[in-house]
């Protein structure tokens, strides 16, 4: 059961750093038509208005390092896995939407050359495993563009994505530099 | 012989080099200095790969933001 003819033979994910959009993009998927799994095990708060579209509070990590997070009950719907996450996928069959975003709005910059590194890491992950298809998708230019970018999307999806509802879950007046809230 | 370039580093850290490289096999401060710089940036051309050092640092942040236990 799980949504649309064609999908259920992949894991789909929503990766990329905390704070780079990831919820976005499944606000965007979700407004789209695109079966995606979450519960409300973490409510709306200041920095994710519209609520963070995760499972187990976001916790997936922990799962996922000990091998008990049941992907299989996951195909052919999206999951949101921050970056990190990505390096404790099993072989499987993924798409993987990863998010990017302008450090600078984000982090100090000594947490920026981190941060850099692991998305560097994680997009050098996703390159190599041959399980694993992706795009890169930059919150930036979502914002500045949405319709040009779902339209990508779109074509990562196979044109499954109802584009023009999927443009509505752009809200601009959220786009802000949440740095000095953190 | 390849080109080479002089650097100038604080006097108090030539002499902990010196006293450092007492009894190993650099014969000069300018030899250590450039074996570690070697090694910190062929440490830092591998882009793709984390440090134990990294992770660390990365899940602390993870924690801090409640992505991790």
């Amino acid at each position: 059961m799980n949504g649309i003819d064609g999908m259920e033979n992949y894991n789909y994910i929503v990766s990329g750093l905390e704070r780079s959009g990831t919820s976005m993009m499944m606000q965007i998927l979700h407004k789209g038509g695109m079966p995606v799994a979450f519960d409300s095990s973490r409510p709306p708060n200041e920095y994710n208005p519209k609520g963070y579209y995760e499972l187990e509070k976001g916790k997936i990590i922990n799962k996922l390092m000990d091998g008990t997070f049941p992907m299989k009950k996951y195909r052919g719907r999206f999951t949101k896995i921050t970056a990190y996450g990505l390096k404790f996928l099993h072989y499987g069959r993924y798409k993987i939407v990863y998010m990017v975003r302008n450090l600078d709005e984000i982090m100090n910059s000594m947490e920026k050359i981190l941060f850099d590194k692991l998305n560097r890491f994680a997009i050098g992950l996703m390159e190599e495993r041959k399980d694993m298809g992706y795009i890169i998708i930059n919150y930036n230019d979502v914002i500045k563009n949405p319709e040009g970018e779902i339209k990508k999307l779109n074509e990562f999806l196979d044109g499954r994505l109802d584009v023009d509802s999927a443009v509505k879950a752009v809200d601009p007046k959220l786009y802000r530099n949440v740095r000095e809230k953190l | 012989m390849a080109e080479e370039y002089n650097l100038s580093i604080p006097a108090s850290l030539a002499k902990k080099i010196k006293e450092r490289i007492e009894g190993t096999g650099f014969d000069s401060i300018s030899s250590y200095v450039t074996y570690v710089l070697r090694e910190l940036l062929a440490e830092d051309e591998k882009e793709n790969e984390l440090t134990k050092e990294d992770e660390e640092k990365i899940k602390e942040r993870l924690r801090a933001l409640g992505y991790l236990d």
